[in-house]
C-alpha cells in the first residue's frame, strides 16, 4: 500500500493536479477577501438596490476596451466638500465651489448628474445653482434649485437629504433644457425647442456647434461652478457630487442598472465555493454512511435503503428541482437541500457494492472474531479502505452542485438576496445582452462558473491514479 | 427468467419512479395549499361559464344566484374541496396523469388554446426531436471515437479526448449555447440565432423542412458537444477493460484479424455497460435540453418551462414536471429493452 507522501507526490506530479490546486488556492484567497470586506447583506442592501448604482454609467463596457480604438470617455465623479471662496452678500453668504477639467474626448459624457448630501439650514432654505464655463468663455447656467422649505410645524435646524442624497439627472431634466435653450438656439442658429434637447442636455453643453459635424465636441478647459447661497453662516452641506457619465467603467463594465459587474462577480466567489463544497460534503457523508450501513448490515435495512436509493436516483433532477424551488420559493439553502436529497443515492449504490467486496476479506473476519462491534468495524475497518475513493467522489460532486445552482439561477429561480454568477448571467440574457452585444455582461460570469467547475474536475482527474492504482499501468 | 419477465420487472421499477414523482409533487402541492388554489380557480372558472349560459334563460337574479350556488356546492364536493387535501391525493394523481390541469393563466398554445394539455402536448414532439437527434449523434460519434482511442492509449488523440471530456463536464450547456449564438449567429452570421422556423416560415414543405433543419443545427450541436466527450471516454474505458480479458487474447492468438476481434469479441461484450452509461447520461441530457431550448428559443417543453416560470403559471409547471419524468421513464425503458437484447446473460440467468 502506498503511503500518504507518495500519494501527494503522485497527485502533484500531474499537470491537472498542479493547475487545479493553484487555481483553488487563488479562489479561496479571493473568497476570504470578499468575506472580510463585503457586508453580510450585500445582496439586499447593495446589489439589488438601484439607488446605490444611480451614479454609475448604464451598460458600459470595461475601460480597457478603448485600447482597441473605441472612442471612450472617462467616468468622472467630482465631489465638492469645501468651498474655494466664501463671498458675503448683504445678509447672505455665497459659497463657491469650482472644479476645472480638461476635456479632450471626442464624445460627450453619457450623462450628467448632481447629488446633494446632508443639508442643514436654520432660517430660510439655501439655494444652489450650477453653471459651466466652457472653453469658448460662454458661461451657461444649467441648474438652479431651492432646498425644500420647512414643513408646517417643523422646528429648526432643518435637516434635508440625510437618509438618502438628493439626486437629479441633469441630462434628462426639463428645467435644465429650458435653461439651455436660449444658448443652444443662439449657437446653432436654429429654432430648436426644449423638447428636442431634453434627454440629451449633456451633448449640447459639450458641443462645439460645428456646422459640418453636429456631434463634434468642444475640447479644452471646462469649469464647473457651483454656488450654494445660505442665509445663516451655520447652514451646511456635507457634500455635493457632480458626475460626468463615462462610456466605459472599471475592469468588467456595468450592467443595464449601472451595477459594477466586477463587484457582483467578486461576491460570487465565496458563494460558489460554499454551494459546491457544502453540498458535496453533506452528500458524500450521507451517501457513504448509507452505503456502508446498507452493505455491511444487509437484511431488511439493506433492502429498504437500496429500494429507496434506486427510486430517488432514477428521478430526473432538473425538472424536479425546478418544480420544488418554484413551489417553495427561491432560497439558496433549499436548493442545496434538494441537491443533497437527490444526490446521495447514487453514491450509496456504489459504496454498497464496494462494501460487499470488503466484507468477505480476512481483515474484517479477523476484526469480527476479535469481538469488535458492528459500528467499530464499519468505522475503523471498512471506512478507511474506502476513504480515498470517497474523497475523490466529494471533489467530483462539487462542480455538479455549482453547475446545478447556476442552471437554476439561469432559469430565473435564483435566490434574489444572494447574487450568484448564474443570476448575473441570467440578468444579461433576459435583458437581451446576447442580441445587443453586451459581451462583458455574458462572458465573465459564465467563464467563472466554468473555471470553478474545472478546478474540481482537474483535481478529481489528478486524484484518479491515486484512488484507482490500476489505472497507472495504462 | 424469461425475456418478458425481465422487461416486466424493469418496467415496474420505472413505474414506481413515476408514481413516486407523482406523489411527491401532489404532496408538495397539497401541503403548500397550492392544490386548493388550483381547484378553487377551476370551480370559479366553471361557474363563470355557467353564469354566462344561464343568464340567457333565467331572468330572475335571485333564482340565478340560487342555481349557481347549488352548482358551486356540487362542484366543491365533486373536487373534494370540502375535505383536507390528503383525501384528494388519488384524484389529484389521476388528474395529473391525464394532464387534466385546467387552464393556463397566461400561456397559450400556438393555436391559441389555453388548456394546459394542449400547450404541453404541442411542444412535446419538438423536445423529443431535439433530444433524440442529439442522443443518436452523440452515441454514434462517441462509439466511433471511443473505440478508436481505446486502441491507441497514450496517443495525442487519446489524451486530448480525455481532457475534452473533463472540460465538457464543467461546461454548462446553456453557456456554451450563448457562446455559439454570439459566434455563429452574430459574428459569422451563418446560422439563425433562435427559434425553429424563419419569420415568416417558408410555405413549401421541403423548404420548411430545410428551414427547421438549419434552426436545429446549433441546439443539437450544443447538446452533442456537451455530452460527446464524457461519452467517448466512457466507451474507451469499457472497451479497454474488456480488451485486457483472456478471451480477447485467445482470439488474437488464434490469428483473427484485429477488426474482427474488436467487433465480435470486444464491442459485443462492451455493449451492455455502454448502454448502461447511456441510461445514466439520460437525466443529464434531459436537463441539458431544458436549458438549451431556453437559450435557443426552441419551442419545446424546456423553453415552455422557462416561460412558465417567468409567467408564474403553476398548472403548466406541474404538467411539465410530470411530462419530463414521463419522457425520462419512457426513454429509459427503451434503453432497458436494448440492454436486455444486447446482453444474453440477462435473459438466460
Amino acid at each position: 500500500m502506498s503511503t500518504n507522501r507518495e500519494n501527494f507526490q503522485e497527485f502533484f506530479s500531474s499537470t491537472s493536479g498542479k493547475l487545479g490546486s493553484i487555481l483553488l488556492v487563488i479562489f479561496i484567497l479571493i473568497s476570504v477577501f470578499v468575506v472580510f470586506t463585503y457586508p453580510l447583506n450585500f445582496g439586499n442592501t447593495i446589489w439589488s438596490n438601484p439607488s446605490y448604482w444611480s451614479d454609475y454609467p448604464k451598460s458600459a463596457p470595461p475601460t480597457w476596451v478603448s485600447i482597441f480604438g473605441n472612442e471612450n470617455v472617462e467616468h468622472q465623479i467630482i465631489d465638492f466638500t469645501a468651498p474655494v471662496d466664501v463671498i458675503p452678500i448683504s445678509n447672505q453668504e455665497q459659497r463657491l465651489y469650482s472644479y476645472t477639467l480638461n476635456y479632450d474626448s471626442n464624445i460627450s459624457p453619457t450623462f450628467l448628474s448632481l447629488s446633494m448630501y446632508d443639508v442643514v439650514y436654520h432660517d430660510r432654505p439655501p439655494t444652489i445653482s450650477v453653471s459651466i464655463l466652457r472653453p469658448d468663455n460662454e458661461e451657461i447656467l444649467i441648474y438652479r434649485d431651492i432646498i425644500s422649505s420647512p414643513r408646517q410645524g417643523e422646528e429648526g435646524p432643518y435637516v434635508r437629504y440625510s437618509d438618502s442624497p438628493f439626486r437629479i439627472n441633469l441630462s434628462g431634466d426639463k428645467s435644465v433644457s429650458s435653461n439651455l435653450i436660449e444658448f443652444v438656439q443662439d449657437k446653432s442658429n436654429s429654432q430648436i425647442s426644449v423638447n428636442d434637447i431634453v434627454g440629451s442636455n449633456e451633448k449640447y453643453i459639450f458641443s462645439s456647434f460645428s456646422s459640418t459635424n453636429p456631434q463634434e465636441v468642444l475640447h479644452g478647459e471646462y469649469k464647473i461652478l457651483i454656488k450654494f447661497v445660505v442665509n445663516n453662516e451655520n447652514d451646511s452641506i456635507s457634500k455635493i457630487r457632480f458626475v460626468l457619465g463615462g462610456s466605459s467603467y472599471g475592469l468588467l463594465g456595468t450592467d443595464s442598472l449601472g451595477r459594477n459587474l466586477s463587484v457582483g462577480l467578486l461576491f460570487g466567489f465565496p458563494i460558489a465555493l460554499l454551494i459546491g463544497l457544502t453540498t458535496s460534503t453533506i452528500t458524500t457523508t450521507i451517501g457513504t454512511s448509507m452505503g456502508i450501513i446498507s452493505g455491511y448490515t444487509g437484511g431488511r435495512t439493506d433492502t429498504i435503503i437500496q429500494r429507496f436509493a434506486d427510486t430517488l436516483s432514477n428521478i430526473p433532477l432538473l425538472p424536479i428541482l425546478l418544480f420544488l424551488i418554484f413551489i417553495f420559493g427561491p432560497q439558496l439553502w433549499l436548493v442545496m437541500t434538494i441537491l443533497v436529497l437527490f444526490g446521495w443515492p447514487g453514491l450509496t449504490i456504489i459504496i454498497r457494492s464496494m462494501v460487499l467486496q470488503i466484507n468477505s476479506s480476512q481483515s474484517i473476519e479477523a476484526a469480527k472474531s476479535l469481538g469488535a462491534s458492528k459500528w467499530r468495524i464499519m468505522y475503523r475497518h471498512i471506512f478507511p479502505q474506502l476513504a480515498p475513493f470517497i474523497f475523490a467522489q466529494l471533489v467530483f460532486f462539487t462542480p455538479a452542485a455549482i453547475l446545478a445552482e447556476a442552471s437554476l439561477s439561469f432559469l430565473g429561480l435564483g435566490d434574489p438576496s444572494i447574487p450568484t454568477w448564474g443570476q448575473i448571467l441570467e440578468n444579461g440574457f433576459r435583458t437581451g445582452g446576447v442580441y445587443i452585444g453586451y459581451w462583458w455582461w455574458i462572458l465573465p460570469p459564465g467563464l467563472l462558473i466554468v473555471i470553478t467547475a474545472m478546478i474540481f474536475v482537474f483535481i478529481a482527474l489528478a486524484l484518479e491514479p491515486v484512488v484507482n492504482p490500476k489505472l497507472k499501468k495504462m | 427468467m424469461s425475456l418478458l419477465q425481465t422487461l416486466i420487472v424493469r418496467g415496474l421499477s420505472l413505474i414506481v419512479v413515476l408514481i413516486t414523482v407523482l406523489f411527491l409533487s401532489v404532496i408538495v402541492l397539497g401541503a403548500t395549499g397550492y392544490s386548493d388554489r388550483l381547484l378553487t380557480a377551476t370551480v370559479s372558472e366553471e361557474l363563470r361559464g355557467l353564469r354566462q349560459s344561464l343568464s340567457q334563460n333565467i331572468r330572475d337574479p335571485a333564482e340565478l344566484e340560487q342555481v349557481i350556488e347549488d352548482r358551486r356546492e356540487q362542484l366543491i364536493e365533486f373536487y373534494g374541496l370540502d375535505r383536507p387535501w390528503y383525501y384528494r391525493l388519488p384524484d389529484m394523481v389521476f388528474r395529473i396523469l391525464t394532464l387534466d390541469l385546467g387552464e393556463a393563466r397566461t400561456l397559450r398554445s400556438f393555436t391559441g388554446s389555453n388548456r394546459v394539455s394542449d400547450i404541453v402536448l404541442e411542444r412535446l414532439p419538438n423536445t423529443v426531436l431535439l433530444i433524440t437527434s442529439a442522443t443518436i449523434i452523440t452515441s454514434i460519434i462517441g462509439l466511433y471515437v471511443g473505440v478508436k482511442i481505446a486502441t491507441r492509449v497514450g496517443s495525442r488523440l487519446e489524451r486530448s479526448v480525455s481532457y475534452f471530456s473533463a472540460i465538457s463536464y464543467a461546461l454548462p450547456a446553456w453557456w456554451l449555447g450563448i457562446i455559439f449564438i454570439i459566434l455563429f449567429a452574430f459574428q459569422l452570421r451563418i446560422l439563425p440565432s433562435s427559434g425553429m422556423y424563419s419569420v415568416p416560415p417558408p410555405t413549401e414543405p421541403f423548404a420548411l423542412f430545410l428551414d427547421k433543419l438549419v434552426h436545429a443545427i446549433l441546439p443539437v450541436f450544443t447538446l452533442v458537444i456537451v455530452s460527446v466527450g464524457s461519452w467517448s471516454y466512457a466507451v474507451r474505458t469499457m472497451v479497454l477493460n474488456i480488451s485486457q480479458e483472456d478471451f480477447v487474447n485467445v482470439a488474437r492468438a488464434k490469428g483473427l484479424p484485429e477488426n474482427l476481434v474488436m467487433r465480435r469479441h470486444i464491442i459485443r461484450v462492451a455493449a451492455p455497460p455502454i448502454v448502461t452509461s447511456l441510461i445514466l447520461g439520460l437525466t443529464g441530457s434531459l436537463g441539458g435540453a431544458i436549458l438549451t431550448e431556453t437559450v435557443f428559443g426552441w419551442p419545446g417543453m424546456g423553453r415552455l418551462y422557462y416561460e412558465a416560470i417567468l409567467a408564474a403559471d403553476e398548472s403548466v409547471i406541474v404538467a411539465l414536471t410530470f411530462m419530463f419524468t414521463l419522457l425520462y421513464v419512457t426513454a429509459r425503458f427503451i434503453l432497458e429493452i436494448l440492454y436486455v437484447v444486447l446482453d444474453p446473460r440477462v435473459r438466460y440467468k
